[in-house]
């Protein structure tokens, strides 16, 4: 009894918060307007997204500026499944189409479009892996490019006027999952909330197994992962994979959420703030990525009412300050604080002659 | 039609250089990576407007009054960040964090209207069946002599002379007691400037808006990945090749798949080439 305590007790301080968290996000819905509701939904799933890219960013040291656009096409392909279910769209009877492409009749099945949602984030994530880590491309390149990737996306989807209507983008979706349907904005808000709190879970014992040592050290040192007989490459192309098909996943839910998918809002904007999140709410403990998740957005929520578009030149002045003077971000600092003082305890400790177990 | 894709594309390549020539400077000589680049280009194309348009001076004074105010941002930029050299996330954060600072800061002061540029020189050359704007020609010329004008200050003055040292070896630089961080800042106010000059130029030949600036960050880091960071050789070759590609392909496809192409080309291309496809061989 009193050993399970004392493990308890060892439990690094974001764990709780963890706990915190996720208790409070299962009360918040009681407590407030239905579209406070709907906002939260929305962060519920970014939240998803910010811990796929804390595996990548925070866990490995690879800065993506265009994990959007994994986001974006296991989102887009979700969103063109439920219109094509719907019937032919009009943007495409325009173009002279009057029957669905058969290229484009397994997305109408729900269960093939998921999938394929989920694999081909993980496929682009593959082959851009295969290019960019196989070859001595430094840390700093790998966020040139990705960030040209995002804005080429961007510009490729406005482009896309037949298929997936241009920069309009696909809207009226249903607020259903895997072809069910209408689901009550309720229930949703927990089944969002139970997917986050599966991510969370499955982020939290992949980076505690072997696959999420070795992921750390690259982040520390790679050349020695090197020297020890390790291939770096191929672990980051891996957490690559898993990283795109968990931001494939939020874009997934995004569709049900939002109802709506436009290029803009999987464009390079959301990119550079995925990282913002993340940074704010500290990188590379999962705590940080939804701490910094919630924390932003709502800021965002809340402050553009206010000040409309304005709030972006308040966020930019945090994230400076956030920089220099908090740089491991909120929830890192504590962490920070926390071993500082277990480490100050255990040197008294040490002065006062007490055996240390 | 070749022959005249063939010119559009000299102006392309013309207009990529002007563009990614100050972040390159930037990134070879203090490996920092400005992500408020594309902000400095916009806000070049807000000054020329103002000269230009609202006071209706001469040109010529917009593009120097461009790279003046870019390049006195840049300066204060410069010595804010001077703190986080060597932190790549950490510098990469806070120059994403002046870029929305700036664009915000342009909106609140000049207002989210877009603006027009009126085109100081009209007209059109004839040659045969191409037609060339003799702006296009403006373009190529001040791309020209940035390139020219460059040079001479990296190989003929003494604080190129210190800029080189610095690049090839920081520490040592240092010890020779040589100020690295007056050639730092001299380097960045230069590099930023340039982004303001190239906002100037380019300011007639698109629509003036505070988000006008995204658009070049992306087109200057694909630069950048090509020509590599070491020489201002590479960064014009590197533009005259993806400027004639996006040109020939548009004009024969669409620009869409000309984008699409040229982005695909260029991750098959760093798989053999990492440093650049401009980049001598290092040992």
């Amino acid at each position: 009894m009193m050993k399970d305590l004392l493990k308890i007790k060892k439990l690094p301080v974001n764990r709780y918060i963890d706990i915190a968290v996720f208790l409070a996000l299962i009360l918040f819905p009681l407590f407030v307007t239905e579209f406070r509701v709907d906002q939260m939904c929305r962060v519920l799933v970014y939240i998803v997204f910010a811990l796929s890219i804390d595996l990548l960013w925070g866990f490995t040291g690879l800065m993506s500026f265009g994990h959007a656009v994994l986001f974006g096409t296991g989102g887009y392909i979700v969103a063109l499944s439920y219109t094509l279910i719907k019937g032919l769209p009009w943007h495409m009877q325009g173009a002279g189409y009057t029957r669905i492409p058969a290229v484009l009749t397994p997305l109408l099945s729900p269960a093939i479009a998921f999938v394929l949602a989920l694999a081909v984030p993980g496929l682009i994530a593959w082959i851009l892996g295969i290019f960019i880590f196989s070859s001595k491309v430094k840390g700093v390149f790998f966020s040139l490019i990705t960030l040209a990737l995002a804005q080429i996306f961007q510009t490729f989807l406005d482009g896309q006027q037949v298929l997936l209507n241009g920069s309009s983008g696909l809207g009226g979706l249903p607020r259903s999952i895997l072809g069910s349907g209408a689901i009550p904005r309720m229930g949703f808000y927990y089944i969002l909330l139970g997917v986050v709190l599966l991510v969370y879970v499955f982020c939290l014992w992949l980076i505690s197994s072997r696959f999420g040592a070795v992921l750390q050290a690259i982040r520390e040192n790679e050349p020695r992962l090197t020297f020890l007989g390790y291939r770096p490459n191929r672990f980051k192309t891996a957490v690559y994979v898993i990283s795109g098909m968990l931001a494939g996943l939020a874009g997934v839910l995004y569709i049900p959420t939002v109802r709506i998918i436009t290029p803009l809002e999987v464009g390079v904007t959301l990119s550079t703030l995925l990282l913002v999140w993340v940074a704010v709410g500290g990188r590379g403990n999962l705590t940080g990525a939804i701490v910094g998740t919630i924390f932003v957005n709502w800021a965002g929520f809340l402050l553009s009412e206010k000040i409309s578009d304005y709030w972006l030149l308040v966020l930019g002045i945090v994230v400076l300050l956030l920089v220099f003077f908090i740089p491991s971000g909120l929830v890192g600092k504590l962490i920070e604080m926390q071993y500082a003082r277990q480490h100050a305890r255990h040197k008294n400790a040490a002065l006062d002659g007490e055996v240390l177990s | 039609m070749f022959l005249q894709l063939l010119t559009n594309g000299v102006n392309y390549a013309a207009v990529l250089f002007l563009m990614a020539i100050g972040l390159v400077i930037i990134m070879g000589h203090m490996k920092i990576v400005n992500l408020a680049h594309g902000e400095l280009i916009m806000v070049g194309a807000y000054v020329s407007y103002y000269v230009s348009t609202v006071l209706k001076l001469p040109y010529i004074l917009a593009v120097f009054g461009g790279f003046f105010v870019s390049g006195l941002l840049g300066l204060i930029i410069g010595l804010i960040i001077r703190r986080l050299y060597g932190k790549l996330a950490e510098t990469l954060l806070a120059t994403f964090a002046f870029s929305l600072i700036i664009q915000q800061g342009v909106r609140l002061i000049a207002g989210p209207r877009s603006q027009n540029v009126n085109i100081p020189l009209n007209g059109t050359l004839m040659l045969g069946n191409m037609r060339v704007p003799y702006y296009n020609l403006v373009i190529i010329s001040v791309a020209l002599l940035v390139l020219l004008l460059t040079w001479l200050l990296l190989h003929k003055t003494k604080i190129g002379k210190q800029i080189r040292a610095v690049t090839e070896n920081r520490a040592m630089t240092d010890c020779l007691g040589i100020n690295t961080q007056r050639v730092d800042m001299v380097t960045f106010t230069y590099g930023t400037g340039l982004a303001g000059l190239a906002g100037a130029v380019l300011a007639p030949r698109s629509t003036v808006t505070f988000a006008m600036g995204v658009q070049f960050l992306t087109e200057s880091f694909l630069n950048v990945v090509v020509g590599g960071i070491d020489s201002i050789f590479g960064t014009a070759l590197s533009s005259v090749l993806i400027g004639e590609s996006l040109t020939f392909i548009g004009g024969y496809w669409n620009d869409v798949i000309a984008k699409v192409l040229v982005f695909l080309l260029i991750i098959i291309l760093i798989r053999f080439k990492p440093e650049g496809l401009f980049t001598k061989e290092r040992r």
